[in-house]
């Protein structure tokens, strides 16, 4: 690697990331990535969820150590050196859900990053320049306030700035723009722009495409963790292969014929299908199954739903789309029992729940399919099944289980194995088969194509479809906005909290303002 | 250099002892393992065992360990409301509080002891506690045989319970994801109560038989305390075969000690051990416990 | 939430001098005055009180504002009586110079385990604490280097009590004095970061290890001094009384019952604890029972303790009257 000539024209590379690998017990969480920031350089990263990007800037940041391979920063390796000396050496990072000190303040935040540096600065000097980085990040209002006071927007700014507060050659942004509406995004692309006089380097990972577009230079792709496509950012974006990965599917779906309307249907897993499936009676006068009215729900400080009106009926297949940090998940974990609501109400067959633990929800026959699966990895598969059934009577039981295994393969033959030494695909199918053990009436399933390669989801969605022909209700909480348009009856699409448009799926399809709500997939 | 008889007879004693060991840390690891509780009081809840067992004795003339289940169920019932009135109403305050907790239900409970029963040694008197048994030129006491064989028995019932039956799975998966076992309607608070009496059980249940190879006092439980948190640490966290394995090394590993320092420095040998363990290897001997 | 505000707009403000800052010197200037009028009893009771206290700040800096929960304590207080004895006796050194010295056994104990006791987070560090202090206990037992069981006698005569409460005096003074640098300084502001979030304070730049350790070490040298002052008093030490529990459980006590992380805290606490233990005087049992009774309580249902309760009170009402 070393070349006796130096390097007449290029200048040491700002970072340098030489293959790495990172490996979280079987999972290969990064796969032979490497790329390089030249000085001046605002580099993107992008690609789907679950593809790498946050173990990414672990490993550059220093809060991860690389199971192989080498970052070089300013021409030093600082693989082995840890998230405070590189800190030090000017790599500064921010956290995709800000962690700021809560009980400390605005400035205090910026001081406790100064003082690490120069712990002897004069006050006065210190809090000028503090001062001087809050106005720049917009925040010199806010200078006396406890963090724990600042929405979630706000303490976005206030990872900037204490990042800055290190005066960091480099800078590692992770998913800043999240959550954005349009406006904020200019300012937030504006602060960018500004900040190249600062630092030497930026690397920013991000879904929102505006930003990247118009701040990065230079664009890498990531799928599965590993590196899918480097180079100019108009020529990344504009590849079809990029596009492709990145939007879920091919974007013309005429050539294959959408799942839903496959009839081939082998009988045993047919009669499976119904046996796991409960049907409900279908009088036009029966409550509906799932009720929300003006529900709100967030995580202390944070209020992420703010008003959201939800009826489910029988038999219904219903989409929710949404950007990120539009509320996707809060509803469902709202949904599933996981949170409370601090307002409004929440009924199943006209019964109040709003206040019923998780365990008891789901005993009334919601099931659901987490984000990120959560399969028990100290159960066998088999297991991970039985737990489901909890409360069955052991013929019953082994019953299920058959129809389950009639469904998916896969999870018979691996059946005493741990439930997470198999591919995430096949996890995946265990998750929808633990949903199913429990013969719900109605099966949550909340981002099941994350991380998943397109040939897997098809599978997956096969057997959704099935399910819906089998008169299961389901509500599918999905990033992939073709496939969950191709499955579902009825859709409404998030935003900042709330159901902002609601439709058919043949009416929303069509809708220019899907495009424009759904941020970060569409151009 | 002590003879050879001497050695054996000592490492011996410290295997079956080790057994025992292991019977009072099953509880604490699987407190720890499923509910996240470091409960301070778990040397009194085992010194509470061998209370009971010596009053059981005394006014019953049953004996001990032929009513060993029946101290363990006792046990189990008492520890019930405890579990529900102070350490259920702290879940999501972080781990200091319940820990903290359990601290001052372990001060309350010692003074309690002295009050109730006075400062007096005790030990649980029954014909085979101070009878030796031969086997050829080495000599055990009875007692650490049975000790020994009823310790495994349990403990392999603990393991069975835990990784065979419904229960055991509910157990498994709360301890690994609490909010996914509530989302399949697993009742995790109920979970865990249950897995506190069940600690409780087992370390009184040891606490039975310690009492009766060893005496006791009120303040006993302090040691056992830090000796059983050794054997988890060694073991790993809710690893049940791996906290067996670890009781019978430290109590091998203690006599040891004893016969080369003196008799004394027993227990100091357990903590040095359990020093070592917790700043070299804290996910234990078989590094499968969690962290 | 108006409370939180203004302490940390307090501690942001440029310090200009304030007249309350008289006010400890001052306090401290009375204690002394009065030490020639006070009862023997009252000497003994301010003895007990000082020495509480500041083993309590010094376990409140490690635990509070640190976020190192220690069940340790009695290992650095019996260290500290045991090293002044050694120093008295066996080199004969003069009270001014053996008493820091026993603090800074103290803290080359901590220096020494503090690369172990780190690695471990949260409850592995208390309990390692714990064990920390029983090994300590059993070996001084057992070690007949150091007196073994019956402990060791003092060579010189112990200075008066009056002579005593003053260098409890002067030792909780330089406490305060230590705990005033480190809470308000930005020591402390480093200190705060680690104990919210060790991962953010390090991407940040800010090393956890030796914030930690600083705090450790400090925190013990105090304790140490504590011990040495005890054993002084005490002219003979025996390992039950100086590394038993109770030194642990009291001062845990006191700062839960008190307030962590709250200046106050600390005296407020062991004024109770010590009224307590003189009101049950004659009951050492219930009166270590009650105190764990009160400990469940406060922590289920004041979590910020006596002075956090008035705190929010006084909050309460300033708000009503605005």
């Amino acid at each position: 690697m070393s070349d006796m000539r130096l390097p007449i024209v290029e200048a040491t590379p700002l970072l340098r990331a030489n293959g790495l690998v990172k490996r979280f017990g079987g999972v290969v969480a990064t796969d032979k990535v490497s790329l390089t920031v030249a000085r001046g350089e605002v580099l993107g990263i992008i690609g789907p969820n679950g593809a790498g990007k946050s173990t990414l800037i672990g490993l550059l940041g220093g809060a991860l150590t690389p199971s192989e391979g080498t970052v070089e920063f300013d021409g030093v390796d600082v693989s082995g050196w840890q998230a405070a000396e590189r800190a030090r050496r000017g790599i500064g990072r921010t956290y995709q859900i800000p962690r700021p000190f809560l009980d400390m303040t605005v400035r205090e935040n910026l001081l406790a990053a100064r003082f690490s540096l120069h712990p002897f600065d004069p006050r006065a000097r210190a809090h000028e320049a503090c001062d001087r980085i809050l106005e720049r990040t917009g925040l010199a209002d806010a200078a006396h306030l406890s963090a724990r006071a600042l929405p979630l927007l706000r303490r976005k700014r206030l990872e900037v700035a204490r990042a800055l507060a290190l005066n960091p050659k480099l800078l590692l942004l992770d998913e800043v723009g999240a959550g954005l509406v349009d406006a904020e995004v200019s300012e937030l692309i504006e602060l960018i722009q500004s900040l190249r006089r600062d630092v030497e380097g930026i690397v920013i990972i991000e879904h929102v495409l505006r930003v990247v577009r118009e701040c990065c230079e230079r664009l890498v792709v990531l799928n599965f963790g590993r590196t899918l496509a480097q180079g100019l950012t108009a020529d990344v974006l504009a590849s079809d292969e990029v596009a492709a990965v990145y939007l879920g599917t091919a974007q013309d779906r005429s050539k294959s014929p959408p799942a839903a309307d496959k009839s081939t249907v082998a009988a045993p897993v047919a009669n499976a299908l119904s046996a796991l499936v409960t049907q409900s009676p279908t009088r036009a006068d029966t409550h509906p199954l799932l009720e929300l009215r003006d529900i709100h729900a967030g995580y202390g400080q944070a209020r992420v739903l703010n008003g959201v009106d939800l009826t489910v009926r029988a038999g219904q297949v219903i989409a929710i789309l949404g950007t990120n940090g539009a509320g996707k998940t809060t509803l469902a974990k709202v949904i599933s029992g996981a949170i409370r609501p601090t307002a409004g109400q929440m009924r199943v067959d006209g019964a109040d729940v709003t206040r019923s633990p998780a365990h008891e929800i789901a005993r009334l026959g919601l099931s659901q399919c987490m984000e990120g699966r959560r399969i028990f990895a100290t159960l066998s598969v088999e297991e991970n099944l039985l737990l489901a059934a909890r409360g069955i009577a052991a013929p019953e039981r082994a019953q299920r289980l058959d129809h389950v295994y009639a469904l998916f393969h896969d999870l018979k033959e691996r059946r005493s194995i741990s439930g997470t030494s198999m591919s995430g695909g096949q996890q995946q199918m265990l998750a929808i088969g633990r949903a199913l053990m429990s013969r719900p009436r109605l099966v949550l399933f909340d981002e099941i194509s994350l991380g998943l390669a397109p040939v897997v989801m098809d599978r997956l969605y096969d057997a959704l479809a099935e399910l819906r022909r089998a008169g299961l209700t389901m509500l599918i909480v999905e990033q992939d906005v073709e496939r969950a348009l191709a499955l579902a009856d009825e859709v409404h699409v998030m935003e900042h909290g709330r159901i902002a448009l609601s439709g058919t799926a043949r009416a929303i399809r069509d809708d220019p303002r899907l495009r424009h709500l759904y941020i970060g997939t569409a151009d | 250099m002590p003879n050879l008889e001497v050695v054996a007879n000592s490492l011996l004693s410290g295997f079956l002892l080790g057994g025992v060991l292991a019977l009072t840390a099953l509880g604490l690891s699987i407190a720890l393992g499923v509910m996240r509780l470091v409960n301070l009081a778990h040397g009194e809840l085992l010194v509470g065992g061998a209370y009971l067992g010596y009053y059981l004795l005394r006014y019953t003339g049953i004996d001990p360990i032929a009513g060993l289940l029946l101290v363990g169920m006792a046990m189990a019932v008492l520890a019930l409301p405890f579990q529900r009135l102070l350490i259920a109403p702290l879940v999501g305050k972080g781990m200091e509080a319940p820990m903290i907790t359990m601290f001052g239900v372990s001060v309350i409970l010692q003074n309690l002891y002295l009050l109730a029963f006075s400062a007096d040694t005790r030990a649980i008197d029954t014909p085979y506690a101070a009878s030796a048994v031969h086997l050829g030129p080495i000599t055990v006491p009875e007692i650490y045989l049975i000790g020994f064989a009823v310790s495994v028995l349990l403990v392999v019932g603990v393991h069975l319970l835990v990784s065979r039956t419904a229960f055991g799975r509910e157990l498994r998966a709360s301890s690994y994801d609490a909010d996914a076992a509530a989302a399949m309607g697993v009742d995790v608070k109920r979970v865990h109560a249950l897995t506190f009496a069940l600690g409780a059980a087992c370390a009184a249940m040891g606490g039975v038989l310690l009492g009766t190879a060893f005496s006791f006092t009120p303040g006993s439980g302090g040691t056992y305390l830090l000796i059983s948190f050794a054997v988890v640490v060694l073991g790993g966290i809710g690893n049940i075969f791996g906290t067996l394995v670890a009781g019978i090394a430290l109590g091998l590993l203690q006599s040891l000690g004893a016969v080369v320092f003196g008799d004394g420095y027993r227990d100091l040998v357990g903590l040095v051990l359990f020093l070592l363990a917790l700043a070299l290897r804290p996910q234990g001997i078989t590094g499968s416990g969690a962290r | 939430m108006s409370v939180t505000l203004k302490q940390t707009a307090l501690q942001s403000a440029a310090p200009q001098w304030q007249a309350r800052w008289l006010a400890l010197p001052l306090a401290f200037a009375v204690l002394a005055g009065l030490a020639p009028m006070l009862s023997d009893y009252a000497l003994e009771i301010g003895f007990r009180i000082l020495l509480l206290v500041t083993l309590a700040e010094a376990w409140n800096l490690l635990a509070g504002y640190g976020g190192l929960v220690s069940l340790g304590t009695a290992a650095f207080f019996g260290i500290g009586a045991y090293a002044l004895t050694g120093l008295v006796n066996k080199l004969g050194a003069p009270l001014a110079v053996a008493l820091p010295l026993a603090g800074v056994c103290s803290a080359l104990l901590a220096l020494a385990v503090s690369r172990a006791v780190f690695r471990l987070r949260g409850l592995y560090f208390t309990v390692g604490t714990l064990a920390l202090a029983e090994a300590t206990r059993l070996f001084m037992i057992n070690y007949n280097g150091f007196g073994g069981a019956t402990g060791l006698f003092l060579s010189q005569d112990p200075p008066g009590l009056r002579a005593l409460y003053l260098i409890a005096l002067g030792l909780l003074a330089f406490t305060t004095a230590v705990m005033t640098v480190a809470t308000r300084s930005r020591f402390s502001i480093l200190l705060r970061a680690v104990r919210d979030d060790e991962d953010a304070a390090a991407q940040i730049g800010v090393r956890p290890f030796r914030i930690k350790l600083i705090v450790f070490v400090l925190a013990s040298f105090l304790m140490g001094v504590a011990g040495a002052l005890q054993g002084l008093k005490l002219g003979a030490i025996e390992p039950y009384g100086m590394f038993g529990i109770q030194w642990t459980v009291n001062v845990l006590s006191i700062v839960i019952i008190g307030g962590q992380g709250l200046r106050a805290g600390p005296l407020v606490g062991a004024i109770f604890v010590v009224g307590l233990s003189e009101l049950l005087a004659d009951y050492p049992a219930v009166h270590l029972a009650l105190t764990g009774v009160i400990l469940i309580i406060v922590i289920r249902f004041a979590p910020q303790g006596l002075v956090g309760l008035v705190q929010a009170w006084l909050a309460v009402k300033a708000q009503e009257a605005s």
